[in-house]
Formats: C-alpha cells, sequence, structure tokens
C-alpha cells in the first residue's frame, strides 16, 4: 500500500442527511421512493449501498453529491478545513466530489492520460499531466497512459476512471455500480484499487452495487428498500486486508 | 418452380424489409438529424427544379419565337459591301434575298438626342414575316407589304414618343430631309439582328446612299429564303469567299439565345455553390447517421439477417425520405417558377408558365443521384459493419478521408461539367480549396499553440484549447463547415454591396462621364478642337482598328472550339485590335514578352488572359484575321491582363506599331471625356455634325448599368437568401453530429464537481475560437475570390471596403456564435444521472 498525501486536518468532513425522502409523479401518481432517512458519510470511509432494483440507490447517490434536491428533508455539509468546520448546504459539496460509473464514461479522443489529466486541466493545474501520470501508476497502468479507451479492456477502463476521479482529491468518491461491467477476476482487482485508493486520498467511498463481493470490502454496508435504510454491516466490522494497487 | 418460389420468398422479403424501413423513417422523422437533412434536401430540389423549369421555358420561347420571327431563313452581313459579283454569287444559291443596311447614329431633333439604330431596307423588303405599322400611338396597327419609301422614315414606338413627333414632321440626317409617315410596331427580322435595346428609325436603301456615311460604319445585311439543302453549300461558300462575314440561320444558335445561355451559367455557378453547401451539410449529418445505421445493421446480423438487409433498409429508409418530400418541393418549385417566369416577361413578352415534365423527371433524378453520392459513405460503411462492433461499442467518430476525397473529385467534376466557364468555375474551386488548407492549417496551428502557450495560465482557456486540440479531426470538419459557409456568404454579400458602389464610383473618377467608343480620324481632331474651344477634357484617347479572327493555327475557329464561351461569341464578331510600342499603363504583362519598338517582327500579338484561357490559347500560337478584306497572321508572343487605376480602356488584342504599316485599314478612336452638367447641350451641335460618332453618355451607361444591376441584385440577394439558409443548416447539423459528444462531455465535466455555468461558459469559448478561426480562413478565401473574379469575370477594380467587410464578418460571426450557443444548449442540458442510467 503506498502512504497517504493527505494532512489531517481535514479528515471530519462529513454529509448528513436529516430525514430525507424521496418521492416523484408517475402519470398523476405520486411514487415514493424512501422516506424519513437519516444517513451520515464521513470522509476517509467506506459505503455500499445495496437494494433491489427500483429501490431508489441511484436517487439516494444523487441527493447525497448535493445533485438533486430530496421532497423533504434536509441535507448538510460539514467541512473540516484549516478554518474549523462550517456547515452548508449540499450544493457547496460539487467541488469535492468525483465520480465513478458502470460504463467508464471515458472520453473515446482522448488517451488514458488525458482522461486522467481532464479534471486537473479544467482546474487550471499546470502539473496534470505529472498528476495524471502518477495516478495512472498507482492504478497500474504505467504502461498504457498512451492508449485511447477503445485500446484498453474493461477492467483497463474502469482503472483510469478510478485514477480520473481521485486525480483531484476529492473527499468524497460516489461509485454507480463499479464492477458491473467486469468479469469476477477484474471486479475482485477492481474493488481492491478503488477501496485502497480512495483510503489512501482519504475520501469518503460510497458505492451503489448489486455485488455482495464488493459489498462486503466496504467498511459500512446498508440495504435500501421501500421500507427504508438498515445497516447490515458497521463502524465495528473489521474490513479484510486488501492487497492491490495503492 | 423452385425459382418461383425463390421469386415469392425474395418478394416477401423486400415487402417486409419495406415495412421495417418504412417503420424506422417514421421512428426517425422527429430526430434533429432527419430534419435538417429534409431541409437541406428540399432547398436543393426546390431551387434545381425552378431553375430548370424556367431557364427551359426561356429556351423553348426563344426556339418558337426564332421559328416564326426570323422574316427570313438565313441571314448574312459584313462591315463591307458585297461586291456585284459576290451579290450575283450569293442570289444564285439562294430562293431570294432581299438588302438590308443597318447603322448607329446619334439622331438629334430640336434639342434633343438619342442614339438609334437606321436601318434601311430595299424595295422587296419584308422577305418573310409581316411587317406592323401604326399611324399614332394608339392608332390601329396594320400591315406593310414594303418598307418605307425614298424620303420617308418610320420610327419605333419609343423614339417616337421620346421626340414627341407626329406623322407629316420633317426631320434632318446628315443635313438630309425626311418625311416621318409611319410608327413600326413589328419588324419580322427584328430577332435575326440581334438583341439590341436601341430605338429603331427605318428608311428606304436609296436613300442610305444619299447620307453619305463612310462604307465601314454601315452592317451590309442580306435576308435569305433557302432550304436546308442550300445552306450547307452556303456555308461552304461564305467560309471560301467571304470569310469575315457572318451567316446566321435558323438552324444554329441565336445571339439572344447565347444571351439567356451566358446568364443560365451564371445562376449555373451559383447552383454549384449551393451544391458544395448541401455537400457540407449532408456531409456533417451523414457522420451521425452512419453510426446509427452500422448499429442497426450489426443488431439485425446478430439476430440472423444477412448483411444486406441493413443496407437495403437503409436505402429504403432514404428512398421513403426523398419520395416524401417531392410533393412539396414540386408544390414550392411551381410556385418559384411562376414567379420567375412572370419577372422575365419584361424581357420575354409572352412567356407563358408551364410544367415541363419529362424534364422535371430528368432533373429528380440527377439530383436524387447527387443526394445518393453524397450520402453513399453511409452505405459504404454498413459493408463494413459486423456483430463484433457490437461487442466492442467502438464507434466510428473519424470518417474516411479516401471517402471525402472522391466524394470532392465528384462533385468537381460534376461542377466542370455544369458550368461552361473553366476560368470562372476553377477561380471559384480554387480560392474554395486554398480556404479548406488555410482552415485546416489555422485550425492545427491556432489550436496547437493555443494548447502549448496557455498550459501555465490558469483558467477554462488552456482546458478549452487542450480539449479542442484532442479532438483536431471533429473539430476541424466543424470549423472547415463554419468556415466554407460564412466564406461563401461573405462573398456573395459583398459581390452585391462592390457591384454597385465600386464600378460606378470607379468610372466616374477614372473614365470621365462621356465615352466615345468609335471615332474616325477625322472626327477625332474634330472632337479635340471642339473640347479645347469649349474646355471640355479628354482623359483618355486609344486608336484601334477593326479586325475578325478567322483562323486559329490554320483551323476556322468552329474546327478549333465548339464550347460556347464569352469570347468565342465576341470573337463571332468584329473586335477592336489596338496596335502600341509599349505595355500600356493599365495592362499587366502575365506571359511571354512584350515586342521592342524597333522590332522588324510586326506580325507579334498579345492576347489578353482570360481570353487566352477562355478560347485554350497558349503562346506560340497563330491568329489569322480578316482586317479591311485582306488576311493577316500574327504569332501570340505574350500575354496581358487589365490593371486598375489608370482608366478603364483597354482591348483583348494588341500589336506592334510596326505592324500600321504593312496593314492598310480605317483607323479610328475610344476616348473619355468630362463634359460638365452645362455643356451637355453642346453635345447636340457635335452630333448634328458627326451623326456617325458613337458616345455613350454617363446617364446612359448608368442607367444600362442601374438595368443590369437591378436583375444581378434580385438575382444574387434571392441566391443569399438560399446561402443563409443553408449555411445555418451547416451550423445546425455541424452541431449536432457532435450532440451526442458534447452531452456527455458536458456530463463528465459535471461529474468532477463543475456546473452547469462552467459549460456554458467552455462552449462559449470553444465557439469564440471556432468562429475566430473561421472568420480568418472566410476573409482570406472571400479576399482571394475578390482578387481572382472580381477583374476578370465582372471588370471591376476589385478595392475591397474592409470597414464593411470585418463589420459583415462581425455580424455573421456574432450570428454563428449565437446559434452555436442555441443550437448546443441541449448538450448543456445533461446530467450526471445520464452517466448513471446508460
Amino acid at each position: 500500500m503506498s502512504s497517504t498525501t493527505h494532512s489531517s486536518n481535514i479528515q471530519a468532513s462529513y454529509i448528513q442527511l436529516r430525514n430525507i425522502s424521496q418521492s416523484f409523479a408517475l402519470n398523476d401518481t405520486k411514487v415514493t421512493l424512501f422516506e424519513q432517512l437519516n444517513l451520515t458519510i464521513r470522509q476517509g470511509q467506506s459505503y455500499a449501498i445495496m437494494g433491489p432494483s427500483g429501490a431508489g440507490k441511484s436517487s439516494l447517490l444523487m441527493l447525497m453529491s448535493g445533485l438533486e434536491l430530496p421532497s423533504s428533508g434536509q441535507g448538510v455539509y460539514v467541512k473540516d478545513g484549516v478554518k474549523g468546520k462550517q456547515e452548508s448546504s449540499l450544493e457547496a459539496l460539487r467541488p469535492d466530489i468525483g465520480f465513478i460509473f458502470q460504463q467508464f464514461h471515458l472520453l473515446p479522443e482522448l488517451t488514458a492520460l488525458n482522461n486522467v489529466a481532464l479534471p486537473l486541466k479544467l482546474r487550471g493545474d499546470k502539473e496534470a499531466i505529472s498528476k495524471a501520470k502518477v495516478m495512472l501508476t498507482k492504478v497500474g497502468l504505467q504502461d498504457r497512459i498512451h492508449h485511447n479507451p477503445n485500446e484498453l479492456s474493461g477492467g483497463e477502463q474502469q482503472r483510469v476512471a478510478i485514477a480520473r476521479a481521485l486525480v483531484f482529491e476529492p473527499r468524497f468518491i460516489f461509485a454507480d455500480e463499479p464492477t458491473g461491467n467486469l468479469d469476477e477476476k477484474s471486479a475482485g482487482d477492481i474493488a481492491n484499487i478503488l477501496l485502497n485508493c480512495c483510503k489512501d486520498s482519504n475520501a469518503a467511498l460510497i458505492m451503489v452495487t448489486h455485488s455482495q463481493v464488493l459489498a462486503n470490502k466496504a467498511e459500512h454496508v446498508f440495504n435500501l428498500t421501500h421500507d427504508g435504510l438498515t445497516q447490515l454491516k458497521g463502524y465495528n466490522t473489521k474490513i479484510g486486508h486488501l492487497e492491490a494497487a495503492c | 418452380m423452385l425459382i418461383t418460389s425463390r421469386a415469392l420468398i425474395e418478394s416477401r422479403t423486400l415487402l417486409e424489409r419495406t415495412k421495417l424501413a418504412w417503420q424506422f423513417y417514421r421512428q426517425e422523422y422527429h430526430l434533429p438529424q432527419q430534419r435538417l437533412l429534409r431541409w437541406t434536401q428540399t432547398i436543393l430540389l426546390i431551387f434545381m427544379l425552378a431553375l430548370t423549369q424556367s431557364s427551359f421555358s426561356v429556351q423553348q420561347y426563344l426556339t418558337q419565337n426564332l421559328q416564326g420571327l426570323l422574316g427570313a431563313d438565313a441571314k448574312i452581313s459584313q462591315r463591307q459591301p458585297f461586291t456585284n459579283q459576290q451579290v450575283n454569287d450569293l442570289s444564285e444559291q439562294v430562293k431570294e434575298l432581299v438588302a438590308t443596311q443597318q447603322i448607329k447614329i446619334n439622331f438629334s431633333h430640336q434639342d434633343s438626342w438619342q442614339y438609334i439604330s437606321l436601318k434601311a431596307v430595299a424595295d422587296s423588303y419584308p422577305l418573310q414575316g409581316e411587317l406592323l405599322t401604326a399611324t399614332s400611338l394608339a392608332g390601329n396597327t396594320e400591315q406593310s407589304l414594303t418598307g418605307p419609301k425614298q424620303g420617308e422614315i418610320w420610327f419605333d414606338s419609343r423614339l417616337f414618343a421620346s421626340f414627341n413627333l407626329k406623322t407629316g414632321d420633317i426631320v434632318h440626317i446628315a443635313k438630309q430631309e425626311f418625311v416621318f409617315t409611319k410608327l413600326i410596331k413589328h419588324e419580322p427580322d427584328r430577332l435575326m439582328a440581334g438583341h439590341n435595346v436601341a430605338m429603331r428609325a427605318m428608311i428606304n436603301i436609296a436613300d442610305m446612299a444619299k447620307l453619305n456615311f463612310s462604307e465601314n460604319l454601315i452592317n451590309y445585311r442580306y435576308l435569305l429564303a433557302l432550304d436546308s439543302t442550300q445552306l450547307s453549300s452556303l456555308q461552304d461558300w461564305q467560309q471560301q469567299h467571304l470569310p469575315a462575314a457572318q451567316l446566321v440561320h435558323k438552324q444554329g444558335n441565336h445571339p439572344l439565345a447565347l444571351f439567356w445561355q451566358r446568364t443560365e451559367n451564371f445562376i449555373g455557378l451559383a447552383s454549384i455553390i449551393l451544391f458544395f453547401m448541401a455537400a457540407i451539410a449532408i456531409e456533417q449529418i451523414a457522420l451521425k447517421h452512419q453510426n446509427k445505421e452500422q448499429y442497426f445493421s450489426a443488431v439485425c446480423m446478430s439476430l440472423g439477417a444477412s448483411k444486406s438487409t441493413g443496407i437495403v433498409v437503409s436505402i429504403l429508409k432514404w428512398c421513403f425520405s426523398l419520395l416524401l418530400l417531392l410533393p412539396i418541393a414540386l408544390l414550392a418549385a411551381a410556385a418559384c417558377h411562376w414567379l420567375i417566369i412572370h419577372y422575365l416577361t419584361d424581357n420575354f413578352p409572352n412567356l407563358q408558365w408551364q410544367w415541363h415534365y419529362g424534364l422535371s423527371l430528368k432533373t429528380l433524378a440527377f439530383i436524387s443521384l447527387i443526394f445518393a453520392l453524397f450520402y453513399l459513405p453511409v452505405w459504404y460503411s454498413l459493408l463494413n459493419s459486423s456483430v463484433g462492433k457490437l461487442f466492442t461499442s467502438a464507434k466510428n467518430t473519424g470518417s474516411n478521408f479516401g471517402q471525402k476525397l472522391v466524394s470532392v473529385a465528384v462533385l468537381v467534376i460534376v461542377v466542370l461539367a455544369y458550368s461552361d466557364n473553366a476560368l470562372l468555375t476553377m477561380m471559384l474551386v480554387g480560392a474554395m480549396l486554398v480556404t479548406i488548407v488555410l482552415i485546416l492549417l489555422l485550425s492545427w496551428l491556432v489550436l496547437t499553440l493555443g494548447e502549448k502557450f496557455t498550459q501555465n495560465l490558469s483558467g477554462l482557456l488552456p482546458f478549452v484549447f487542450f480539449m479542442m486540440k484532442q479532438r483536431l479531426v471533429s473539430k476541424s470538419t466543424q470549423i472547415l463547415g463554419v468556415g466554407l459557409s460564412a466564406f461563401l456568404l461573405l462573398f456573395t454579400l459583398m459581390l452585391m454591396h462592390d457591384l454597385g458602389k465600386t464600378m460606378s464610383s470607379y468610372q466616374r473618377q477614372h473614365d470621365g462621364n462621356l465615352m466615345v467608343s468609335k471615332a474616325t480620324n477625322d472626327q477625332l481632331s474634330y472632337l479635340k478642337n471642339w473640347a479645347s474651344e469649349h474646355n471640355i477634357i479628354i482623359r483618355q484617347n486609344k486608336s484601334y482598328m477593326q479586325a475578325k479572327l478567322i483562323e486559329i493555327n490554320e483551323q476556322s475557329l468552329a474546327e478549333h472550339t465548339d464550347k460556347p464561351s464569352d469570347s468565342l461569341a465576341t470573337f463571332s464578331r468584329e473586335i477592336r485590335m489596338h496596335w502600341n510600342n509599349q505595355l500600356p499603363s493599365n495592362n499587366r504583362l502575365l506571359s511571354g514578352t512584350w515586342w521592342q519598338a524597333d522590332s522588324d517582327n510586326w506580325q507579334q500579338v498579345s492576347v489578353e488572359q482570360e481570353v487566352l484561357t477562355d478560347m485554350g490559347l497558349s503562346l506560340g500560337d497563330e491568329l489569322t484575321f480578316i482586317i479591311s478584306g485582306q488576311r493577316y497572321s500574327f504569332i501570340i508572343t505574350a500575354s496581358h491582363e487589365f490593371k486598375p487605376g489608370n482608366g478603364s480602356i483597354t482591348f483583348w488584342i494588341q500589336i506592334p506599331t510596326a505592324a500600321i504599316a504593312h496593314i492598310q485599314a480605317n483607323h479610328y478612336s475610344m476616348a473619355s471625356l468630362e463634359v460638365s452638367e452645362q455643356q451637355q447641350p453642346l453635345l447636340a451641335e457635335l452630333w448634328q455634325k458627326f451623326p456617325t460618332l458613337r458616345m455613350v453618355s454617363l446617364q446612359q451607361m448608368t442607367e444600362r448599368f442601374d438595368n443590369l444591376l437591378a436583375m444581378i441584385t434580385k438575382v444574387i440577394s434571392g441566391f443569399s437568401m438560399l446561402i443563409i439558409l443553408l449555411a445555418g443548416i451547416v451550423i445546425l447539423a455541424s452541431i449536432n453530429a457532435v450532440e451526442a459528444n458534447e452531452q456527455k462531455k458536458n456530463s463528465i465535466i459535471m461529474s468532477f464537481g463543475f456546473n452547469r455555468m462552467t459549460c456554458l461558459k467552455l462552449n462559449i469559448i470553444e465557439w469564440l475560437i471556432t468562429a475566430m478561426i473561421a472568420a480568418a480562413g472566410a476573409i482570406v478565401g472571400t479576399y482571394l475570390a475578390g482578387l481572382l473574379i472580381y477583374k476578370s469575370q465582372f471588370s471591376l477594380n476589385y478595392q475591397p471596403d474592409f470597414v464593411w467587410l470585418f463589420v459583415t464578418l462581425f455580424i455573421i460571426l456574432a450570428s454563428v456564435t449565437s446559434l452555436g450557443i442555441i443550437a448546443s444548449r441541449k448538450s448543456l442540458n445533461s446530467s450526471i444521472r445520464q452517466l448513471m442510467t446508460e
């Protein structure tokens, strides 16, 4: 495992959902996804959300990331920085989040290196390329940096996507079925890389998954159904030893 | 039996495929790219259908009029009197002949004057057809069996009205007295005499002799009645005995038909520009179609269908799309055709609206073929589709350079075959190619340097450069589409703007306001004295003699080339041949060497560059002219072109001064004068003295020019509207082609923690860079096209008004950027959720 590059003064940032409900109208009928949920996501820890299709896992992910608003309830972002703790709405979370998708969503015309450098370039980082190289090395793709996405396997593409999501050092990573498109072996490798890299970057990892294997690797596991959110695995549960890059 | 069942299966399969194609066509009907494709095709269909229908109507009108209104089966004319022997020979070869003579004079009566065409006819006139006359404007029209008697003069209605005459009035021409007796309503040989708008008067041929006009100013003409068997022997006789004479017959091309053909070619060139625009639009749309159709074909194959299924369904869908456009396009084209015919009835009386079914089918077939050609890359790509592509999900984002090159080459061939003016077409195609290369080069240079130099800057600009550079191929295609549209639009608008402004101001500045196009030496010396007496400035004065080109490298003109062109049409008449020892100050030497003043070799000639190209001539070729009935040969040793700034009197054909000693011919002069408003009445005196002095006042010049300009402006305005429409479509198509990619890019950017405002800013910066590169290409392309085309094709001194040019360009690009941003709003309307659901 590689060493962390983060200072300890940002460890305590967290997202808190208070009595959150989400519903929408479909053909004049109100469809309720979930009601009165309470959840706290802490930076540096890993979370897996499981549950049947249509239970609202992706919607919960969107709410947590502040990209969608709940029908009722409140979401807050408590940021612990050099000025101490500051509470704000989830909209303020935007600069501190990154996403990983089931379909990878790399830009096909860019090489692996340029895909990873993209978020840094957007932030005007003059060392974007060198940082992207370091990140790609961390996910074990140092030999494939100049390859285009269509020249990479699914597992390799997802590794590029992980590198891209982590390279700008977000505090929270949201992953939607990150291993859903991969075979068992690749899925295992990706899961380890993902969890290790997030740990190493001191980022919270929030995954939506159907994979029990992946979920078991998270520190906290929740099951989301129409009846509510049930915690299957909590703070006292030790996670298994992870061996992979990062 | 086996064959029958197979045919049955195949027909069933075709039916099923047709049903499938229909179903998909309906499903895709409202997709943006389908809508853009329909717009592009509809505009071109309407344009081409209306154009071909209208031109065919005019051609048919001309042919019908030639059949009934020529007044003779053939006409032979020349600038010298026919000898008695020649007339005898001629009369032996035809059934009947009638002599006429025509001269252009300045006719003055009381204090008014008018440049008129005076025709003298023999007693046996008219030969064929009806000569219609009247005694007053409102009076009854009656048929006259002969022309005017000696001492009588007839005027046409316009001349009659402009001089406020009444029957019985006495008028004078060259001090001879004539009694005005009749109004000419219709001359049967009018069309045969050529397209001429001058006011007309008619006298008896015996009176012409009394007027004592110089022989070489008169056009001697015989109207001939003959049958088709006599025509070829007459042509041979004319070639042999009167090579400088002009023989026009019913079966040949009429001057008016040639005039219309040239107008048609100009519009043809306009349609070529539209074709290029459509090609760009369809190319952009096809890129998106390609992936979609390939995906569909692969799905079909994965379900057990053959490869041909995808192709057949795609072709059937394309056919449905085209067929369903036809009713709208045909109706709109019929309406446009009606409007054009209505507009042309001023120039072509009694021209009637008529729909030519066979022609419309031919046009439709031709356009469908062109559309199919544009769409061919999509079908070609289906040949390469495979089920494997479904697994790899690799999209064909780039496009095949080879295919594009072939499409462009075919398009250029079509363009060249379509236009009769190879030089103009090549100039436009050349300017377009330079613009394309320039835009591609600029795109690469700006994006590469932009990325390199902004690397150390913060903000969104470096990111935009980085992304654009990474997507160089797709971005260049988009910039190219926008740039070419901007170039074509800007050039059209500039031509419309400058045609009026530059030409009129330039001519007034350098040429004075009175142009003498033909003055004999006596007339010129009198003119010089008269000018100095009245303090009138002669701005320019150049000598020439009249010559008729008859052979090129010992081949007749007809043998040398059968391709109609402006130059060939002019060479069918006498042209002006200028002599000098030095290259004129308003000419530029383009190839060869100009002769030395002391050179013994007088048989050298310099030919104007455009004429050289049009006629397919080169240095070293031999030109044979008839000058005053004698043959003279010259070798082309140089070519020249007009250089603006030192007066506009220039000549196509120039020979050394030394040649004058060897050629016995009358010398004439062209001159330009500046006559003030107060001095205008002095002109009446001048014309009274010399009725044959050919002068055109500024008023007359601008009137003709304004009429021409009004017609050109209407044509170009209509054309600009279509260009603007197609330019809009090209931009929308280029945005639509990359919309899915843009949407994805925006979603991904948002997944990095950015909001929509950042995406909008990126979008604006990207469109500004796109517009700036396209603008640079467009402005250089327009400048180049102006430099090439203005001078040679419109005789305009190209003095681009850069302020106007930049303001127009700014407006175009502001519209482009705004349209780009508005049209891209859908791609901004993306979300991370979409990425999750994909």
